[in-house]
This record gives C-alpha cells, sequence and structure tokens, in this order.
C-alpha cells in the first residue's frame, strides 16, 4: 500500500467517524457542536469539491455556489448517509448531481436569454482578475492559452467521457470509485476514459500541430 | 482483435495503444506493466512522454482552479457554508409590521382639516344642485329656463309642417300642480288622429268595464 492510498485510507476512516459524530449529534440537537465538527469534513473536501465542480461548470462563481449547495445539502441529509459507504463518495454523488442540474437549468436558460458580452479583456469573474503567480507575462500567457485549449477541448468531450477523465485523471479515483461515483459500470469506465483520451490527444494534438504550421509558414515567409 | 494484440503483430505501440496500456495502469492504480513497454526503449519513452502530456493536463487543470480559487476565496466560501448552516437551523422568524415612527394623525393640522371639510361640503352641495337643477329642466323642458312666476308660453313642437298634428300649447306658469295636471289631461287625449278610432275601442285603466250585451 503506497503512502498517498495509506492516507486515503485513514482519510475515509476519519471521515466516517465525523460523519457519524456529526449525525448523532444531530440526533440530539446539539446543532452547534455537529456544526463545529461538520466543518473539519468540510475543511478536508471542499478544494477537491470546487475543482470537480469546475470542471463540470466551467465558470467560477457557478462552482463556488455548487460546491455551497452540496455541504449545505449533505449536512441536512447526513441522516440519511450509511456509514458503509465512504463520505467522499455519497457528498461527490450529491455534488456531481448538483452540478448536473445546475447545467440543465442554464442550458434551458441559455435557450430564452441572449448572452451578455464579456468585458474587454473577457474577463468573468473577480478571481480571474487577480494577479497570476507565474514569473513573468509570457509564461502567463502561454499557459492561459494553453489552459484555455484544454478548456476547449474538455468542453467537446461527451459528458460521460469528461465525467469519466476529471475523476480518474484529476482527482485520482480508481475504476472501482468512479464508477461508485457516476453509477457506470467499470468496464464501461474503462473504455470511456480511453475514449476521453483519444478524443483530447486528437483535439489538442491537432491545435498544436495547427501552431506549429502556422509558425512553419511564418518561418518560411 | 484489440488494440494491444494488434500492435503485438504490427511492432511499435501507437496513439491508440499507448492511451490503452495507460487506462489500464490508472483504473489499477499502478504502474505500466506491458511487456512491449519492458523489451522496447522506443516505445518506452513515447509512453513516458504521452504519460507527461497527461500529467501536464492535470497540473494545467488543477492551477487554472487554484488560480480562480486562492485561499482567501475558500475561506469566504467556508463561511458563506457557515452561515447558510446557521440560517437554516434558525426558526423562522416572524417580522412585525413596521411601526410609523410618528402616528399619522399629527401631521395633519386643523386648518387643513377644515379645508377639507369645506370641500368636501361644497363638492356634496353641487352635486344636489346640479341633480334638482337636471330633474327640474327635465319636468319643465326649455320653459324652465324662462324663470318662475313669469308666463311663458310654449310651443312644443314646429307646427308648421302640416304632416304633424297640430300640438296643443301648455302654460307652465309655476305652479306644478296645475301643470301636471294639464299634462295629464294632453297625455290622456290621442295625438295623432289616424289611432284615435282604435283608441276608442281600447279600455282605460280605471274606467268599467263597458257592458256586453
Amino acid at each position: 500500500m503506497t503512502g498517498a492510498q495509506a492516507a486515503g485510507v485513514s482519510g475515509r476512516e476519519a471521515d466516517g467517524a465525523a460523519a457519524s459524530a456529526v449525525k448523532a449529534m444531530q440526533a440530539d440537537g446539539r446543532h452547534a457542536e455537529a456544526r463545529e465538527r461538520y466543518a473539519e469534513l468540510v475543511g478536508r473536501h471542499q478544494r477537491r469539491a470546487t475543482r470537480i465542480a469546475f470542471h463540470y461548470m466551467r465558470d467560477a462563481a457557478e462552482a463556488d455556489e455548487a460546491v455551497q449547495d452540496a455541504f449545505v445539502k449533505a449536512y441536512s441529509h447526513l441522516s440519511s448517509f450509511r456509514e458503509e459507504l465512504p463520505f467522499e463518495v455519497w457528498f461527490t454523488r450529491i455534488l456531481i448531481n448538483g452540478c448536473l442540474d445546475r447545467i440543465k437549468a442554464r442550458t434551458r436558460r441559455e435557450r430564452w436569454i441572449a448572452p451578455m458580452p464579456e468585458g474587454p479583456g473577457g474577463e468573468r469573474d473577480f478571481a480571474e482578475r487577480m494577479p497570476g503567480r507565474s514569473p513573468s507575462p509570457e509564461d502567463q500567457l502561454l499557459a492561459r492559452e494553453r489552459r484555455e485549449a484544454l478548456s476547449r477541448a474538455l468542453a467537446r468531450l461527451p459528458e460521460r467521457q469528461r465525467s469519466v477523465f476529471m475523476l480518474s485523471h484529476f482527482e485520482g479515483c480508481t475504476s472501482r470509485e468512479v464508477s461508485a461515483l457516476t453509477g457506470l459500470n467499470e468496464s464501461t469506465v474503462r473504455v470511456h476514459l480511453f475514449r476521453a483520451i483519444r478524443k483530447l490527444r486528437t483535439l489538442l494534438g491537432n491545435s498544436g500541430d495547427a501552431g506549429a504550421s502556422v509558425e512553419k509558414r511564418r518561418v518560411h515567409s | 482483435m484489440s488494440i494491444l494484440d494488434r500492435l503485438r503483430l504490427s511492432g511499435h505501440l501507437d496513439d491508440a495503444a499507448l492511451a490503452a496500456i495507460w487506462t489500464d495502469a490508472a483504473a489499477a492504480g499502478g504502474q505500466p506493466t506491458h511487456p512491449h513497454l519492458q523489451a522496447c526503449a522506443g516505445c518506452r519513452s513515447r509512453f513516458a512522454s504521452f504519460a507527461s502530456w497527461l500529467t501536464d493536463l492535470r497540473e494545467d487543470a488543477a492551477g487554472q482552479v487554484d488560480e480562480l480559487f486562492p485561499p482567501e476565496r475558500l475561506a469566504a466560501q467556508h463561511a458563506q457554508i457557515f452561515r447558510r448552516l446557521e440560517a437554516a437551523e434558525r426558526p423562522a422568524r416572524i417580522i412585525a409590521f413596521p411601526k410609523f415612527a410618528q402616528p399619522l394623525t399629527s401631521r395633519t393640522s386643523n386648518g387643513s382639516r377644515w379645508i377639507a371639510a369645506a370641500a368636501a361640503a361644497g363638492l356634496i352641495v353641487g352635486v344636489g344642485v346640479g341633480q334638482m337643477m337636471d330633474i327640474r329642466r327635465s319636468l319643465g323642458g326649455p320653459a324652465a329656463s324662462a324663470g318662475p312666476g313669469s308666463p311663458a308660453y310654449v310651443q312644443l313642437a314646429n307646427n308648421q309642417r302640416p304632416d304633424r298634428p297640430e300640438l296643443r300649447t301648455i302654460s307652465a306658469n309655476g305652479r306644478e300642480e296645475a301643470f301636471l295636471s294639464e299634462v295629464d289631461v294632453t297625455l290622456s287625449r290621442p295625438a295623432v288622429p289616424e289611432l284615435r278610432a282604435l283608441d276608442e275601442f281600447t279600455p282605460r285603466a280605471g274606467e268599467p268595464a263597458p257592458k256586453v250585451h
């Protein structure tokens, strides 16, 4: 067992213990204590939840709201949490379902409402205006271009492939965990992961080739 | 035939085969253990660059989220979650109807009250007089405008036209009783000669029923 896996197991045990304690406190009516204990769970899963929500929503403000909703919902429905299932899996399912609901609502909304034009720099969120930590503007620009290309490529993946790829690769879940989170078979998870990687390779590889050919043309001219 | 079988026949690993090997390793949560990778240094190096491309993708994605969600924003998010939890647990508050700082009556003075009362009284008197005038006008017709007490004889219709029957003139000297009885008498007689014969046959209310012979 690797260190990360051992940490994962011990983290899961701690999650299970915290969730059971919060549940018992809620049942006893000790709400302030329950919230205090729940803060431990929130702190442990907040960053990961934000990452997952952002990869689904592709919008920082909406991801923020989706994470808040998921934690509030998980707290209020903790009585239905079964200890034999890892808290992480139970919570991530709540989060993913919430994100999918939001995406559906957004799609419905966008059908009727014309999109607002973005600002002059294409900025949509205050966090996007925060100064980066890259050492030079060139690096910053390159990193931004790469991320935008990745975002575009991810957005072009079918929803299941994107979910499986994000959970497997970005969040480091095993196929069994992804299967528990998405409700797909393990073999289906592998197929989706394989197809997602191939498609990303094609999308990002083609854009890279295109960039290279443009560069070549510039050199020749 | 699977991709891995095909690559055994063809020799070196292509992109799809690399992806398949990487997927299998990732799903199992371990290192790739394909025999061709152990034997072929070229494919091993291509697999390493493939894996490093995927690692770059992960780092880019993580970097993007880290940039968008710095620790301050996560702390604000954390605080907001617990504000919402607290708010959800508090019993619903009933907000009382807002009270006025000063009673409404204190704003009105006596003078303005008198003005309002006078305006209301004026309105009522005006409406009443208007109604009375309308009634008198409808009863007296244009003669009423001549003024009470003055003898006025009014031609009710133009009797210059030969096809119209002659209409009686009625006097309206201000005495209503006499005027009304004259109106009754005038109305009791048929004004149209063609209908006079028919009128003779028609019994009137208050008259005794004709005896049948």
